[in-house]
């Protein structure tokens, strides 16, 4: 007889916590990093930026949110792998992340497969072009708005410079770089006295730099990233150029790019980056206080990037009030917010986030305010490809 | 006499021991395709390890016939609508073409010159696939690569998208693969191979014309690695630029070593290992390819045999200990 009580008594247990369990939805932000191999230091930033935007968030739709990393070990077939293994083992909907073009963009079909929902800070313009789909959002300025953002307010500002030269990567980033510097080139009539293709895995640059000299130019484009712009820009300085003609950058990290360089490097550089920690936006104010709070560092830009990533996927579950992945696609789509570069909108018929680029200037050691002062904002702004002319025919 | 018939066979012993580990593994591992991606890469270093283990060659050029048939098998599914087995057929027979390239020139010299050639073609392969980005997508991979049903005489036996019905396939297709290549290792052309390995002067003196036979398990070790890369793009839908660096050759060459060279079953220890760790380690610590280069510096300095070779030589000392201790035994029992 007290057996039989016992067992109705732990039955009746098991079922509430049960029901309770069941009635929460319990949310797992799945984050995309390069958390070893090549690309392991940005992977590293991009990580805290997702933990932090989770930590801070507490409770949605009724239950603490989760964090899981997937390692991409910087290779995409890795990567693609193991998000194939999240959704199909775990159910896994909403994901942020992806440093590589070709990572994120096979991981945007098998989100989209999946029906869920993931933002990345991602290069490759066909994110929202020709491969967009429902699933995939860019919060990154695409190719267009960062040569509009650098190369026009520079030739406005200085219209003496008349003669560009272009170091590009030969490949589908690079070329959409160079088309658009050209197209900006015609549109303010200055001369493109030559350029200069490199593969993507070159680390040498003196060859090009001697042709760009002897072009002599005024000023000398720089329209590869990461390392590869860090060394073409170290040899560069190394050779004299700053001397004779103005370098940009027109791509760069930001900030962990220029603490790389250091101001010997940086002085006097132009540089275009999708975040610097020195804007003055509200929420921007705040994740400066929260980043140093916890990682006693100023945010880098993926840290910002997939913090904000991170964080209007969550809020827009919340708004969709659910975790089905339509649902939450749709409430992202046209939604405006505040994000670290001001209010930024989730354009609707690209799923690209419009946001400020900015165009910066490397400071000398002597200027430097603090130990992160290393550029000022020259200019900042807004530049996308009209709705009309999108490469994007989502169904 | 039934005995040695026994051990003869290509259906008994290591055949068994693939068998058995290729049904547990999805049981063991966390996922379908974590044993899937084990089972692919297992491929690829079986083709490896009959050009290294058996023909004594060390070729940096399976990335080629690796991505080769990834390329081939996705562009005839995306343009021609191969379905899954043409496509496979497709991949094999790229791979082997490529590789009757590549060893129709590399095979004119031997030693480092042989390993320089290889490693040039590779690059090569990979600037080639680099540049013909309209093809192979560049360096944003080939996208939107279909995993076709398997279909036998208009029948659709199974449509393959979950995890572990594609997993089945590939495990069917390894075990095919690693039987074929027992046949081969277990024929007088497998002998062959190994006489030019352990001797290639000595091979040549008595009449074989060693370079047909190296071109041979060349254009043998790219076929099989041309349907690795192509199982692979079919399991990512996708084929990512990887697949044909330097980098893909290497990690295919460290499979095989630690695995053990001139053991079929060594591939699959080799392969599981490596993709293991990295699936383990990498969460925990990113430089966790250190481990992996003091694994391979250990495995050739104190295991040149390969992780298999260590294991038999367990098993070699087990049996030694008891067969010892039994004939202790017996002679304790003698003497009382």
């Amino acid at each position: 007889m007290q057996v039989t009580t016992w067992k109705k008594l732990l039955s009746v247990a098991v079922l509430s916590a049960t029901t309770a369990v069941c009635s929460a939805e319990e949310v797992t932000i799945y984050g995309v990093k390069s958390l070893s191999g090549s690309f392991a230091s940005y992977g590293k930033f991009a990580d805290m930026g997702s933990k932090l935007a989770v930590e801070e968030y507490g409770d949605l739709l009724g239950s603490p949110v989760k964090y899981e990393a997937i390692d991409t070990e910087g290779n995409a077939g890795k990567a693609v792998r193991k998000v194939q293994e999240a959704i199909s083992q775990d159910g896994a909907l909403f994901f942020n992340g992806a440093t590589l073009s070709s990572t994120a963009l096979a991981i945007g079909k098998e989100v989209d497969k999946a029906g869920g929902v993931f933002m990345t800070p991602a290069g490759a313009d066909e994110l929202t072009g020709t491969d967009c789909n429902m699933a995939t959002f860019r919060w990154s300025v695409p190719t267009y708005g960062a040569i509009h953002e650098t190369v026009e307010p520079l030739i406005k500002a200085h219209p003496e410079w008349k003669r560009w030269y272009t170091i590009t990567p030969q490949y589908v980033f690079g070329e959409a770089l160079l088309e658009n510097a050209k197209e900006v080139f015609a549109a303010q009539g200055v001369e493109h006295v030559g350029n200069s293709y490199h593969s993507l895995q070159e680390q040498e640059f003196s060859g090009y730099l001697t042709n760009a000299m002897a072009a002599k130019p005024d000023v000398l484009l720089l329209l590869n990233f990461g390392g590869q712009s860090s060394n073409a820009l170290r040899q560069a300085v190394n050779f004299g150029l700053k001397n004779e003609m103005k370098i940009l950058v027109a791509w760069s990290s930001g900030l962990d790019q220029l603490q790389e360089l250091g101001p010997d490097v940086a002085e006097g550089v132009y540089f275009g980056a999708q975040y610097w920690h020195t804007v003055d936006t509200p929420m921007n104010n705040e994740l400066v206080k929260r980043v140093r709070e916890a990682y006693d560092m100023a945010p880098n830009y993926p840290m910002a990037a997939d913090y904000i990533g991170t964080k209007v996927i969550l809020d827009a579950i919340a708004k969709a009030g659910s975790t089905d992945g339509a649902a939450v696609a749709k409430a992202l789509e046209g939604s405006v917010y505040q994000g670290p570069t001001g209010e930024e909108t989730v354009r609707a018929a690209d799923h690209q986030v419009l946001k400020d680029y900015y165009l910066l200037e490397g400071k000398a050691a002597s200027e430097m305010q603090d130990e992160d002062d290393f550029a000022e904002i020259i200019s900042s702004g807004e530049s996308f490809p009209d709705e009309s002319s999108l490469d994007c025919t989502r169904s | 006499m039934n005995r040695s018939k026994k051990q003869a066979s290509i259906f008994s012993g290591v055949t068994l021991a693939a068998l058995a580990a290729v049904v547990l593994m999805p049981l063991l591992l966390p996922s379908a395709t974590l044993a899937t991606e084990i089972l692919i890469f297992a491929l690829a270093a079986l083709g490896c390890n009959l050009l290294l283990g058996y023909t004594g060659l060390l070729s940096f050029g399976q990335a080629i016939f690796f991505g080769g048939g990834a390329y081939v098998a996705s562009l005839t599914m995306i343009h021609l609508g191969f379905g899954l087995l043409g496509a496979l057929f497709a991949a094999m027979i790229a791979g082997a073409a490529l590789a009757a390239l590549v060893g129709l020139l590399a095979i004119r010299r031997t030693g480092i010159y042989f390993v320089m050639l290889t490693l040039a073609f590779t690059q090569m392969a990979y600037f080639l696939a680099y540049t013909l980005s309209d093809w192979t997508g560049g360096d944003n991979g080939l996208l939107d690569v279909p995993r076709p049903p398997l279909t036998l005489f208009g029948f659709e036996i199974s449509d393959l998208t979950s995890s572990y019905a594609f997993y089945t396939f590939v495990a069917v297709m390894f075990m095919l693969i690693f039987v074929f290549a027992r046949r081969v290792i277990h024929s007088p052309f497998g002998t062959t191979l190994v006489a030019i390995r352990e001797n290639e002067g000595r091979a040549s003196a008595v009449g074989f014309s060693t370079n047909h036979f190296k071109l041979l398990a060349f254009v043998i070790s790219g076929g099989i690695t041309g349907i690795a890369g192509a199982l692979y793009a079919m399991l990512l839908n996708f084929a990512p630029l990887s697949n044909i660096e330097l980098l893909m050759s290497e990690n295919i060459l460290i499979m095989t070593i630690i695995g053990g060279t001139g053991s079929l079953l060594g591939s699959l220890l080799g392969a599981g290992s490596i993709v293991m760790l990295g699936d383990l380690l990498s969460s925990v610590w990113p430089r966790w390819m250190i481990i992996l280069g003091i694994a391979l510096i250990a495995v050739v300095l104190f295991m040149p045999s390969g992780l298999w070779g260590g294991v038999e030589s367990l098993i070699k000392r087990w049996k030694e200990r008891r067969s010892g201790g039994s004939e202790k035994a017996a002679k304790e029992a003698e003497a009382k």
